[in-house]
């Protein structure tokens, strides 16, 4: 049920002397034009939408008071602005008004030079209305490819239902220095204690994006003669954005969402990669899946916007095993995309300490004490010491059992604080100054201890804090 | 319209003259029910049940109703796939006479989710009006499953019958008919299960496991039985290998109870112990305490505690761990001897925080030193070898050392 909106009481008093001597008038005649096109601009990143509507209105000449409500919506009222697009050069806004005691409504004192019909476009952000992205792959059973769709889903809950509207999303962050929920919050009366740069500096971006962006022919397209498809979501680059315009008009519910296919690409190629990384998986080897947003992997037509990603395979069986469900982050064209199935119970992942030994000692000499027995000739002289450097040796075997049917690639990263040498003729790398990263391939029912020596310098010898690679065989 | 007992329904609302997702105020609903279930259990997380249901659809767009009263359904996991089933004829289980109709050109055209409800309103196109075979798949909380184990030890200990089972509890709140349930190995099983039941399947029956049976003393896991006596506690395992050779090896051996029985020689089975047996990977062991050896006497002490001073704060030193051992069973048993040498220094010097680097000296006497395979720089493991008592009914007293040298220590 519409709660609201608007638009525009155009009253037709037999005085008109201004907007404001028109409202203080007891008997009233007005007309409700309605909607003739309407647009949401949708922004993930913010509780922000930008509602574009055109509606036509008849002007008579001299002035036209036109009144615009927003009753139980979440509009931000400093954002509400009124355009002509036709007929520009002969009606001119006066003033705009905000009544006292009529939170959520304004007026508007058109000086008109013409008699007839104008078509005026309003704009105005809300909140509550927002989209998410999520995806759904299903790989196939040998697991080296899978069918990947995404999905847009819009949610409305602003308060006012939008029949017919197209839908564009914005897939980006943009910056807002007061949320728009805030800011529908606050009385009219308020508006004016607002800065400028308040209300202007976080329309900024956003209203250059939107405002300037014609309706697309999409929305206007007629509904097709054959058998309805599903719509197609078109894709440009804007900027640092990017926007979705979903084929043709939506109608959104109050309160009801709306999920709609935003991608579709059939026998994506990945690759399966077993990896130790503490800082970001925890203390366990993972398996994960790796595409890239590329052209190569049939993707890359577009940015992929974050959101959940339900990850299935087909079990053999005619059915689908579910593997995972994970977060991810907002992939570039061309990034890789990095699922975490978790670890695998088919390969077993122990780190083992071989032998532990200590040298290079370094002692601080700390004076010396005599002794003397009673009674017998001499003395006895002990110089006291303590250790204050030594390197502490450790040798590990990382041992691998693949248990699976297929090679399996492994990628490890240890971090190691303090003065360290690695030790080892792995194929190793630094990742960064504290830690290694090594790889290995192990064969289908292969065991293997992939052996590295770790020599911690301590004390006074701990003169660096960083990890140095020495290639160089280890033996248990 | 909607049963109380079936809280989870699909609905065919034929919406003919309109195309948009306006709500017909007047509707005609039809229920299809559904076909075939698959609930796969696969997943240590999570349960992904998939339906199959035969939807009437009319030419043009129709709207799909699935809703899940009471029910615990991840609304973001719900799949909808429309097979080429019925009216698609390329399913190839598809009945007489499907494979001839034409094929319907079914699509997906959006999903709307009303507020406050929990449900979904698909709006799918159909070239044609007939039936099409559509599955949905969807994560379901409250269907659990877990494993238990009955094992029953032969008389002499050497082998065993493992029997696992499958156990699942429907606190879905929804119910199902001749469903197929598969954990991912071993069959899939094609039950009922209704409503808060549980459900009990053999999923797998081992004979004939060739088991091992270890006793074990380690002060660091096992703790004493006697502390002022210094009279270690010596429990008894069945260790299973889960390898070929063992006839297992198919799939790891899952979390679990395990109930251990022992035939009594006499036709029937004495109940002996039970463990959790812990997730076992493939060529891993699966160790279940079945109880204490009580006629395994194992009295530890510390026979020699020396240091000698390398330089300032800096010493070497020199521990004896002395293991006093009798047998009094009437068979003779291995008894696997468990140390972790740092928890030795640690009990005689503290904790300084630092490895210990050590070396085994020369007084050691177990025979062929430290198990190979099973050892570790941090934890040593020998194997005693112990002959049953005497005909007298005395046991031998076998004593044997652990020689430590416990080096650059401060």
């Amino acid at each position: 049920m519409r709660r609201l909106l608007i638009l525009g009481t155009l009253v037709l008093g037999t005085v008109f002397l201004s907007a404001l001597a028109v409202r203080a008038e007891n008997v009233d005649l007005s007309t409700v034009p309605s909607r003739n096109t309407v647009q949401l601009t949708i922004y993930n990143s913010e509780d922000l939408t930008l509602v574009r509507e055109t509606r036509k209105v008849t002007f008579k000449p001299g002035a036209n008071p036109l009144q615009f409500s927003w009753a139980n919506t979440l509009i931000d009222p400093t954002s509400v602005e009124l355009r002509f697009l036709t007929n520009r050069e002969k009606l001119t806004v006066l003033d705009t008004t905000f009544p006292h005691a009529k939170p959520q409504m304004l007026y508007w004192n058109v000086q008109s030079e013409m008699d007839g019909e104008a078509t005026i476009e309003i704009t105005y952000f809300t909140s509550g209305i927002s989209w998410s992205a999520d995806y759904i792959g299903i790989a196939g059973r040998d697991e080296s490819q899978l069918n990947l769709e995404g999905f847009v889903r819009v949610n409305n809950n602003s308060g006012e239902e939008y029949e017919d509207a197209q839908v564009r999303l914005v897939v980006g962050r943009i910056n807002l220095v007061q949320k728009i929920a805030e800011l529908a919050r606050i009385t009219p009366q308020q508006v004016t204690e607002l800065g400028v740069a308040a209300r202007d500096h976080y329309r900024v971006a956003a209203v250059k994006l939107a405002m300037d962006m014609p309706l697309s022919d999409a929305a206007a397209a007629p509904a097709p003669a054959k058998q309805e498809e599903p719509k197609q979501v078109a894709k440009e680059g804007l900027g640092e954005y990017f926007i979705y315009t979903i084929e043709g008009t939506e109608t959104i519910r109050n309160g009801w969402s709306k999920r709609m296919r935003s991608l579709e690409a059939a026998k994506v190629p990945f690759k399966i990669q077993y990896r130790y990384r503490p800082a970001e998986y925890g203390d366990q080897l993972v398996r994960m899946y790796l595409l890239t947003n590329d052209k190569d992997s049939k993707l890359g037509t577009t940015p992929l916007p974050d959101g959940v990603v339900r990850v299935f395979r087909e079990n053999g069986r005619d059915g689908l095993s579910f593997l995972v469900a994970q977060s991810v982050k907002y992939t570039p064209i061309g990034d890789k995309i990095e699922l975490n199935l978790g670890p695998d119970p088919e390969v077993i992942f122990d780190l083992i300490k071989l032998r532990t030994w200590r040298d290079n000692l370094w002692m601080q000499l700390q004076g010396a004490s005599v002794f003397k027995k009673v009674g017998e000739p001499g003395v006895a002289v002990e110089v006291n010491s303590s250790v204050v450097g030594w390197s502490d040796h450790t040798l590990y075997g990382q041992r691998v059992r693949n248990h699976t049917k297929k090679p399996i690639d492994l990628e490890v990263r240890r971090t190691f604080p303090g003065y360290v040498v690695f030790r080892s003729e792995l194929p190793v790398k630094n990742y960064d100054y504290q830690t290694v990263e090594y790889t290995a391939a192990v064969k289908p029912a292969e065991k293997i201890d992939l052996m590295y020596e770790v020599v911690l310098h301590q004390g006074r010898l701990a003169k660096q804090n960083n990890v140095t690679i020495e290639r160089a065989p280890v033996k248990p | 319209m909607r049963s109380r007992n079936l809280p989870l329904w699909l609905a065919i609302v034929v919406v003919l003259a309109l195309p948009s997702t306006a709500l017909a105020r007047i509707k005609l609903i039809t229920l299809p029910v559904r076909e075939r279930v698959e609930i796969q259990l696969d997943n240590p997380n999570a349960t992904l049940v998939e339906e199959e249901r035969i939807v009437p659809l009319v030419r043009g767009v129709n709207q799909v109703d699935f809703s899940w009263a009471n029910t615990q359904i991840d609304p973001g996991t719900i799949v909808f796939r429309v097979l080429g089933g019925i009216d698609g004829g390329a399913r190839a289980d598809a009945k007489a006479g499907e494979k001839d109709r034409p094929a319907l050109d079914v699509k997906v055209l959006s999903v709307s989710y009303p507020p406050n409800e929990p449900s979904l309103v698909w709006q799918v196109s159909s070239s044609g009006s007939g039936s099409a075979r559509v599955r949905i798949s969807y994560l379901l909380g409250n269907l659990n499953k877990s494993f238990n184990y009955r094992a029953i030890a032969a008389n002499d200990e050497k082998t065993l019958v493992l029997s696992e089972y499958i156990r699942i509890q429907n606190l879905a709140n929804e119910s199902f008919g001749s469903t197929g349930l598969w954990a991912g190995f071993g069959p899939r099983f094609l039950k009922p299960i209704g409503i808060n039941e549980t459900r009990e399947m053999l999923v797998e029956k081992y004979a004939e496991l060739p088991v091992k049976k270890t006793y074990t003393c380690d002060p660091g896991a096992h703790g004493y039985l006697d502390r002022p006596q210094n009279k270690l506690l010596v429990p008894m395992h069945y260790v299973l290998k889960n390898d070929k050779a063992s006839h297992l090896g198919a799939a790891p051996l899952q979390y679990g109870k395990v109930r251990i029985f022992q035939e009594d020689g006499h036709g029937g089975t004495a109940f002996i112990g039970e463990d959790w047996g812990k997730f076992t990977p493939l060529d891993d062991e699966m160790r279940l305490y079945v109880g204490v050896a009580q006629d395994v006497v194992v009295k530890r002490t510390i026979d020699k505690n020396e240091q000698r001073r390398v330089a300032g704060n800096l010493y070497d030193r020199e521990v004896v761990v002395k293991f006093e051992i009798e047998n009094f069973k009437d068979k003779a048993v291995v008894l696997d001897v468990s140390e972790s040498v740092r928890a030795i220094r640690n009990e005689l010097y503290g904790d300084n925080g630092r490895d210990v680097q050590w070396e085994l000296g020369k007084s050691t006497t177990f025979a062929g030193g430290p198990d190979k395979e099973k050892s570790t720089f941090e934890k040593l493991l020998f194997h005693v070898s112990l002959p049953a008592r005497g005909a007298d009914g005395k046991a031998e007293k076998i004593v044997h050392k652990l020689h430590l040298l416990l080096k650059n220590e401060w």
